[in-house]
């Protein structure tokens, strides 16, 4: 009956779409390539509801054996997307944009232009919301081509005018490059989403024209629009615009306070805390040490010899004199349980003293006015310190003897 | 494309996995199989053939219990009623009679019932409609409708769990590396024996082909061990172990050959669903219970309950499947269930949370797709996690939660229940293995990027060896022993892990997969360093089907090939061996056969009888008539035989002589 050759169907179908993906998964092209033969029969009653269906697998699939097969060339390659592109009307965008990734990866920046123009002026039916997203899509690759030529002219001009002449030609041709790539640009920035290169690229062909606000507010809409995710690569942009500008301490210190909020463990952190701590504002200073021990925090600063340094000169600077103590323990309260345990173990001491010195030494020093002359970690590398009479390690015992007080105060 | 140019090139060193450890001895009873639970009939078939859905055998399984726990069944009332049931074949007597219910009869009729199931033109027999309707209601110890009621309880569990048996996740297998690179001896860390509540800590040396040493550290457990965790913190080894309701943490000095320790145990009221190991705090572990609670266990300070919630986080899902792991901060969790993964403070669990992932439309979900694992990816990156769905994978950075910064669908048969991280040097590639329980797939996954540049796979993945693949290289056993064997190879794995080893310019990596049956197998990959874009396919000639370099004469290979073969052998025998002494767990000790069915009931039938002959000529004839029978009698109808008149002993009282006249029709 027709039920049952149906299923039958279906079933042959499966099995056959099994060994495809057994051949794949064991780098048989070849094999893979033979069984996608048989499977392309599938394509002739499509009867599936199913979310991937026989159409999008052949195109999935075919690409990824063309990519690895030996004895495929380009030019299969462009033939088959070519007809993957017409298979499915509504995929056409989507097979373009994947087909112009693989030309650009073979360096084909010309044929990945042309075909990105091709797509551009595509039209079927009216468009859907999806279709609309994906045409922006190419629209912003194309200017991101635009915005390569642009810059490679650029770079000619630059090296022409060192020369000392300049090329009309080369530079109007730059600026038209320009006013592509900046249109499509901006179109695609407006949508919410992560755009990450887009926006980089944007700011930069702006910030080349002098149009500075136009940059600003581009950044500032990228980084606080609520409708977009919270990308912290907003705010490093603003916050690296914002130096180029020169602009106050006061704003930069707002962009990187936010950038606190939402990732404690960013790089741009050391940074940060160096700014703060030499405000003359107590509460920036304070603020400063906030940042720094909560960049401690993560696992991935743990070996990091440049944030030790920056929350031991703190520390110091705040034991000597004998100011605000009460922000160690505050910060202190919230740590004393677990800091011993993750930073300052007696297996970690011996570790870092053998991998780092200074990092031990900077270590050294917080936990011994944390935790007092006692503690593992303190007297591993002071004692080792000593042994090998290294000058500052015996500066340092010194130093946190005189000051044990202090850990009896914020213990 | 989703992928950079090239990956790592890994080749398998042998064409099968091959046996770490002997098996254990003692028979492995296989888990419940579809056919066990569910209804087998040729109607049923066909009445299931246009809808979903599966029939369990709900009928069959009860009546397993009343025959395997008879005492528990009916113990009281069959004690007090012994002397009213007879089962033995001849006639009862008459004072008996009266009191008596002859069993016999009554099994012969069910057998008759048995015979005609399926049957359209089925009718209940009188006398077992009676008998039932009669003790339904007090012969039983348990009252029957709740005793279904559970049953049928058990059963729809067992057939989901077959469906996906979500408590192995994370796998029951860990492997502890070597302390200093120098000594090539690890550990590993698997459950074993015949419920495999036993816990085992086997020294392994690392060879060309890994093999035990020692005999292993051995903890006999409570519970079936469905999870084995380990994360290294200051050199030591913290290993967490869970089963349905206790979960503990041994630690495992660095050195060699020191005692594993047992530290803790916590037992849960609700089966627990996960358990994780710090890899930032000595002695601290997750536990998440199928309430939905989390906790931080730590060794020192107990328990610390993160959050209670039996409903899950983003939508509304049935599974009570909760997980928890470590993040970047020591003190922050993420816990996840089927929706999707929250990250909370310990410190303040209520305020302080953020959404990582979220199943839906910030990162492409397909209709139905659920978080199947996820697994903290510290050791490649300290913000990374990676989540596996039943179809794809998906890398997440916590600084950027909701939108994955990889995703690749990975079509397995099987959603992925275990994964495993082998990091890469910086600027190389980390390599993940994805495996799957049921079809016991194996993939690694390559990929590279997080900080400096974006995230992407690395070449293409890759299939590794299942246990179950060795079965074609074996040589060929006899039917029934083939028959063990395979369900023996093919048993759901239960746990991956694996190790990168470094032997100069020689890498290699092992991979141990562990099946349900407590079965350790080992496959080398090496590592090829230069390659061409596409080297001639000579893989795929070795492995087709059929052929076995396995076992082929190691004439012209090296001596790897002929190991291998060696351990397969001593594998064999081993296994054989096990399988040979007699199964004592299908003895039943309570029940004799000889007091409930007769000698004749046992014996096969001689002939067909003359009854049987008749029968048969008139349904020959009917068919041939294309008529009906309307009647089985025969066709002379014959008066009933008549009741055989007892023949008193002494002399008759004159109303049984009256009687007896009047039954043989004398008035």
């Amino acid at each position: 009956s027709s039920h049952e050759h149906k299923l039958n169907f279906r079933k042959s179908k499966e099995a056959c779409l099994s060994y495809i993906q057994d051949a794949l998964l064991q780098k048989q092209w070849k094999r893979a390539a033979e069984f996608l033969t048989c499977y392309v029969e599938s394509l002739e009653k499509d009867y599936s509801r199913e979310h991937v269906g026989p159409s999008e697998i052949i195109w999935r699939i075919g690409t990824e054996i063309l990519w690895h097969h030996s004895q495929s060339s380009m030019k299969e390659f462009n033939c088959f997307m070519e007809q993957m592109k017409t298979l499915g009307v509504k995929r056409y965008l989507k097979v373009c944009l994947e087909h112009v990734f693989h030309l650009l990866c073979n360096g084909q920046i010309d044929e990945a232009y042309q075909n990105l123009s091709l797509a551009e002026s595509w039209r079927f039916g009216e468009q859907t919301a999806i279709q609309d997203k994906e045409m922006k899509l190419v629209e912003a690759y194309r200017g991101l081509l635009d915005y390569y030529s642009w810059s490679k002219q650029k770079n000619i001009l630059l090296e022409h005018s060192e020369d000392g002449f300049s090329d009309l030609a080369v530079e109007q041709e730059m600026h038209s490059y320009f006013r592509k790539a900046a249109v499509s640009l901006k179109e695609i920035i407006k949508i919410p989403g992560v755009w990450d290169v887009f926006v980089k690229c944007y700011v930069d062909l702006l910030e080349f024209y002098g149009d500075h606000n136009e940059a600003r507010q581009v950044l500032n809409e990228y980084a606080y629009n609520s409708k977009f995710p919270a990308n912290p690569n907003a705010h490093v942009y603003l916050y690296q615009f914002l130096k180029r500008q020169g602009e106050s301490k006061k704003s930069l210190i707002s962009a990187l306070k936010i950038l606190h909020d939402i990732v404690p463990s960013h790089e741009l952190m050391i940074d940060f805390n160096t700014m703060l701590q030499k405000s003359k504002k107590r509460k920036k200073r304070r603020l400063g040490l906030e940042v720094i021990f909560a960049a401690l925090d993560y696992a991935g600063w743990k070996e990091d010899a440049k944030a030790w340094s920056c929350l031991a000169r703190q520390v110091k600077q705040i034991v000597i004199s004998e100011k605000h103590l009460d922000w160690i323990t505050q910060e202190w309260n919230s740590r004393k349980d677990w800091w011993p345990a993750f930073h300052f173990s007696r297996y970690l001491a011996k570790r870092n003293w053998q991998e780092n010195k200074s990092l031990s030494y900077e270590k050294a020093l917080v936990a011994g006015i944390l935790l007092g002359k006692d503690c593992k970690y303190f007297k591993y590398v002071s004692h080792q310190g000593c042994k090998a009479q290294l000058k500052r390690f015996r500066m340092l015992k010194k130093f946190v003897n005189r000051h044990n007080s202090v850990y009896l105060r914020i213990s | 494309p989703r992928r950079g140019a090239t990956g790592e090139r890994w080749e398998a060193a042998d064409a099968a996995a091959v046996p770490l450890l002997l098996p254990s001895a003692g028979c492995w009873i296989p888990s419940p199989a579809p056919q066990d639970i569910l209804y087998r009939s040729s109607l049923c078939k066909k009445l299931r053939a246009g809808k979903s859905g599966a029939t369990l055998d709900f009928a069959r399984q009860l009546g397993h219990f009343f025959v395997d726990h008879p005492e528990d069944a009916f113990g009281s009332l069959g004690r007090l009623l012994h002397k009213n049931f007879y089962l033995g074949n001849s006639k009862l007597k008459r004072p008996a009679r009266s009191s008596t219910i002859r069993m016999t009869a009554l099994v012969e009729d069910i057998d008759r019932l048995e015979a005609r199931r399926g049957c359209p033109r089925q009718h209940l027999a009188s006398r077992l409609r009676w008998f039932s309707h009669l003790c339904r209601d007090w012969l039983f110890e348990v009252p029957l409708g709740l005793l279904a009621d559970c049953l049928h309880e058990e059963l729809m569990q067992q057939w989901s769990n077959l469906l996906f048996d979500d408590s192995l996740t994370g796998g029951a297998l860990a492997w502890l590396p070597p302390e200093n690179e120098g000594t090539p001896v690890g550990r590993l860390v698997h459950p074993g024996g015949q419920a495999m509540n036993h816990l085992y800590f086997q020294d392994v040396v690392l060879e060309e082909l890994p093999r035990a040493r020692g005999s292993p550290a051995q903890f006999e457990l409570s519970g079936r061990v469905r999870q084995v965790a380990a994360a290294r913190v200051d050199g030591e080894d913290f290993v967490g172990v869970r089963s349905d309701y206790h979960c503990g943490v041994w630690r495992v000095p660095g050195r060699t050959g020191s005692a594993p320790t047992p530290l803790q145990v916590i037992r849960t009221d609700v089966p627990a669903s996960c358990l994780t190991v710090s890899p930032h705090l000595p002695g601290e572990l997750s536990v998440c219970t199928q309430s939905g609670t989390v906790y931080l266990w730590s060794v020192e300070a107990g328990l610390q309950q993160l959050r209670h919630d039996p409903q899950t986080m983003f939508f509304r899902d049935h599974s009570p499947w909760r997980w928890s792991d470590f993040t970047a901060h020591p003190r922050v969790l993420s816990c996840a269930d089927r929706t999707g993964l929250q990250c909370l403070d310990a410190r303040a669990p209520k305020k302080c949370h953020f959404d990582l992932f979220k199943v839906g439309e910030e990162a492409g979900c397909q209709q139905g797709e659920r978080v199947v694992l996820p697994m903290y990816l510290g050791r490649a990156h300290p913000s990374q996690y990676l989540v596996t769905t039943q179809f794809s994978v998906y890398v997440l950075d916590e600084r950027l939660p909701l939108v994955p910064v990889l995703k690749w669908a990975h079509m397995m048969k099987a959603p992925p229940l275990f994964a495993h991280l082998m990091p890469g040097n910086p600027g190389r590639s980390h390599q993940v293995l994805l495996g799957a329980s049921r079809t016991q797939e194996l993939l690694l996954l390559q990929y590279r990027g997080g900080s400096q540049s974006a995230c992407q796979l690395a070449g293409t993945p890759q299939k590794l060896h299942s246990i179950g693949g060795c079965l074609q290289h074996l040589p060929t056993q006899l039917p029934h022993r083939q028959h063990l064997l395979q369900q023996r190879l093919t048993a759901p794995a239960a746990g991956l892990a694996a190790t990168l080893q470094e032997d100069g310019p020689h890498k290699s990596m092992l991979v141990f997969q562990l099946s349900e049956a407590g079965d350790v197998f080992c496959q080398r990959l090496t590592h090829k360093a230069a390659q061409s874009p596409a080297p001639p396919s000579r893989d795929e000639a070795t492995t087709a089907p059929g052929s076995s370099p396995l076992f082929e004469a190691p004439a012209s290979s090296p001596q790897g090939l002929g190991a291998a073969a060696l351990r397969y052998r001593r594998w064999l025998r081993a296994f054989s061996r096990a399988c040979r002494e007699p199964p004592r767990h299908t003895w039943h000790p309570s029940l004799s056969q000889r007091r409930l069915f007769t000698r004749r009931d046992l014996q096969g039938p001689a002939g067909p009888s003359s009854l049987q002959r008749q029968m048969r000529q008139r349904l020959h004839q009917a068919m041939r008539e294309g008529g009906r029978i309307q009647r089985w009698e025969p066709l002379a109808v014959q008066p009933p035989p008549l009741p055989q008149t007892l023949e008193p002993a002494g002399a008759p009282d004159p109303l049984s002589a009256r009687l007896t006249a009047a039954w043989a029709g004398d008035w």
